[in-house]
């Protein structure tokens, strides 16, 4: 039967510890995430009773050493999803339920990358080399079951839950510690000595029917004996693939935008196609001193990953958003969301053949062909061997690739 | 004004003439229906500036006189009346619904905002209503529904040297149906929004098309359609259709479209239907990663230089293409897994579906 294969991934304090990578004199001291209130705490603060959410002063109160920081939400999500591009490669079944957690299932990958556990040691190191980021993952045979384990691991541990032993792990937890009873809840519990989930678990179910209601009690009394029928809702990871470059005081020059611009597509399109997935909208961010930031977006009929069509859309959506701007720009931005994976692609008739933003185009296809020849020889020799091609200084200028690709048919 | 008819005869002229009244307008008075008497009739015309539609009935005329009166409202209201005669009276702020008891008052919208109709004599082909009916069922299907490509939008007409050609494509599939004998003048891109209406607002036995510098204009005994032409160049299709098929397959059309709906079940979203075209007949498959598959094998005429040959189609453009076949069978022929291939009724036949694969 082999180890239970569902997985819950959780990154430790996400945004305390985001703040302590960027900034290295925060490690080992205690962090508060949020001015006014606390959004997040560093262990380092928690030890020190700090909870979140809590009025920053409070938390003072409680930790009169800790460093109050603003937070940096746009990196947040930027490591979230390098994160869950992570887990993806783990397993396709992926459902994230948070911006720093997830379920996964594994079991079609272990065939592949061996026992969940190996699977799980792989995720925490690869979080923590290429990210920099501790995370936390319980491993067992139900969702509800892998949320408490992951719990139980952290700080920057994992739990394994083994088959047969589940009720042994789950009954001697406080009731707290079941997914769904906050303290109001336990208050309840306690009144008639239910400490524990074993002790949920030996009264009948429906005993609580009128005190928390016949749903919940119901519920509780199931997930008691770990029955949690909820399997992990793949594919439905909204998310997107981003990149942005910072670009110092900034530029004004259309055509050096572009060069950025073409940088980006270059880095997207290499991402989502690496993950074999597409994006039907395309979002622009252009950043100017103020700071100001206008975002720009445009959703395609059909999905793409096309390195050409993704710089073709997004220099389309810088000049609308530039128009009429006289500051430099200082930050440029592209994600692509309305992710799906690209197994299929409707081809066209030779209409609009020309046209790189048509999916299935005639132009689309070589586009792709040429994309696939570049990853290939990346992938073989290294990323710097290829830069695209409005960059001549730094390398093999690809438009000469491209015309042997679209020659070759 | 002030008329009296029959419920149903007024339910009738209003709610076929509100069929080209939308939604949403860009201007508030095409939310109403222009109603005009004179003589012995009553004339009602609702549009929305590409499409326009005009039905007339005879009633028993008061007073004459014509008013603009918002267009749902109006026929929801006369349709909802007790059966037998309503009364429809205008004055200068009110119109009065009434008949049997009910009572309905509403508001006029102001006439002289009402885009003036320029008249237009009937004049054109007859064409079977029937026929024409059917061939815009098999057309419309393949034309887009993307704002963003108007052109597409349209179903071309055109003579050819049977009579006329009709043809839409959203540039994934192309129907394709000539009309015989119907000797049609010009050229014209219809918009198939409005000739989808055609049927439903002034079908009839007998339809008289025409086609004129701006507009194509359908008129039988029911009332007058009145589209306003796509500007620009419908893509040059002729070259699209291939002119040989190395593998081809004839299938029972009813069995294909069962199995089709067997499919379906399974391919939701963009999953693939694969064909197998194999001695024997052919093999249908689809699956699907997270949840199953189906699979079958239904028996037909297979000829081709290949032993087999697969090739794999959208399910929902698939099922369109075949279900707008007329007859008992359905030939496919194919080149290859990139290239269209080609759905017909197997005879040299009116009507063909164009159809470009999914590449998996």
């Amino acid at each position: 039967m082999g180890e239970p294969t569902i997985l819950h991934a959780d990154l430790d304090a996400f945004y305390a510890s985001v703040e302590q990578m960027l900034d290295p004199s925060l490690k080992g001291r205690p962090v508060l995430v949020g001015v006014g209130i606390v959004l997040a705490a560093s262990y380092e603060a928690r030890a020190h009773g700090v909870r979140s959410p809590m009025p920053t002063r409070d938390a003072l109160r409680l930790c009169p050493d800790a460093v109050v920081v603003h937070g940096h939400f746009e990196k947040y999500l930027d490591l979230s999803s390098q994160v869950m591009e992570v887990l993806e490669d783990a397993s396709p079944i992926i459902e994230q339920i948070s911006i720093d957690e997830a379920f996964l299932d594994v079991r079609g990958s272990t065939h592949l990358l061996g026992t969940p556990s190996t699977i799980a040691r792989c995720i925490r190191a690869r979080v923590a080399d290429e990210i920099g980021l501790p995370i936390s993952i319980g491993i067992a045979s139900t969702k509800f079951l892998a949320k408490i384990a992951s719990a139980r691991a952290k700080p920057g541990g994992l739990v394994v839950v083994p088959f047969g032993a589940e009720l042994d792990f789950l009954h001697p937890l406080p009731v707290e510690a079941m997914w769904g009873v906050g303290r109001v809840t336990a208050a309840n519990l306690h009144r008639y000595g239910i400490m524990t989930i074993g002790d949920l678990a030996a009264v009948p179910s429906g005993a609580f029917s009128s005190s928390l209601g016949p749903g919940a009690s119901g519920a509780l009394h199931a997930l008691s004996w770990n029955r949690d029928p909820r399997v992990v809702r793949g594919g439905r990871r909204a998310g997107s693939i981003g990149s942005q470059q910072a670009l110092g005081r900034g530029l004004t020059d259309p055509d050096e935008l572009a060069v950025v611009v073409l940088g980006l597509a270059d880095r997207i399109g290499r991402r989502a196609r690496k993950k074999g997935r597409s994006g039907s909208t395309l979002t622009l961010r252009a950043r100017f001193p103020g700071p100001r930031v206008l975002s720009r977006s445009h959703t395609l009929s059909s999905p793409t990953s096309s390195t050409a069509a993704l710089a073709e859309l997004g220099g389309a959506l810088l000049r609308r958003a530039i128009e009429g701007e006289s500051e430099p720009v200082t930050l440029v931005g592209m994600s692509l969301s309305n992710l799906s994976t690209d197994d299929y692609l409707q081809l066209e008739l030779e209409i609009d053949a020309g046209d790189v933003l048509r999916a299935g185009s005639t132009l689309d296809l070589k586009r792709r062909a040429l994309d696939v020849s570049v990853d290939e020889i990346r992938e073989r020799f290294g990323r710097d061997l290829l830069k695209l091609g409005s960059a001549p200084e730094r390398g093999v200028a690809p438009e000469e690739f491209r015309r042997l690709a679209e020659h070759s048919d | 004004m002030r008329i009296r008819a029959q419920r149903d005869d007024l339910a009738d002229v209003l709610t076929r003439a509100n069929r080209a009244v939308g939604a949403r307008t860009a201007l508030p008075v095409l939310q109403g229906l222009l109603c005009e008497v004179a003589g012995t009739t009553l004339r009602v015309t609702g549009t929305d500036l590409d499409v326009t539609v005009r039905t007339s009935a005879e009633v028993e005329v008061m007073e004459e006189g014509r008013a603009v009166i918002p267009g749902r409202l109006l026929s929801e209201a006369v349709r909802k009346m007790p059966t037998g005669s309503v009364t429809i009276g205008v004055s200068d702020t009110d119109i009065e619904i009434q008949g049997n008891g009910p009572r309905f008052t509403l508001r006029p919208l102001t006439v002289d905002d009402f885009p003036v109709q320029e008249d237009v004599v009937a004049d054109g082909v007859e064409v079977d209503g029937e026929e024409l009916a059917e061939a815009i069922g098999q057309v419309t299907i393949a034309a887009s529904g993307d704002g963003a490509r108007p052109i597409l939008g349209g179903v071309l007409f055109e003579s050819s040297d049977s009579g006329l050609r009709m043809v839409a494509t959203d540039s994934y599939r192309l129907a394709k149906r000539e009309l015989r004998g119907v000797g049609l003048e010009g050229t014209g891109l219809v918009p198939a929004r409005g000739l989808r209406e055609l049927p439903r607002s002034i079908g009839a036995a007998k339809v008289t098309a025409q086609l004129r510098e701006r507009e194509a204009v359908f008129t039988s005994d029911k009332g007058m359609l009145r589209l306003r032409l796509i500007d620009g160049n419908f893509p040059k299709y002729q070259s699209l259709l291939p002119e040989s098929y190395p593998s081809q397959v004839v299938i029972d059309k009813d069995v294909l479209l069962d199995a089709l709906g067997r499919v379906t079940l399974v391919a939701e979203d963009h999953i693939p239907v694969r064909l197998k075209l194999m001695e024997g007949g052919v093999e249908v498959a689809v699956t699907r990663q997270d949840v199953g598959g189906e699979t079958e094998h239904l028996p037909g005429v297979f000829e081709g230089a290949e032993d087999e040959v697969s090739i794999a189609f959208n399910p929902r453009y698939l099922q369109d293409g075949v279900t707008a076949i007329h007859g008992d069978s359905v030939r496919i022929r194919v080149i290859d897994a990139f290239k269209p291939s080609v759905i017909d009724s197997g005879a040299e036949d009116e009507f063909l579906y164009l159809l470009m694969p999914v590449r998996v």
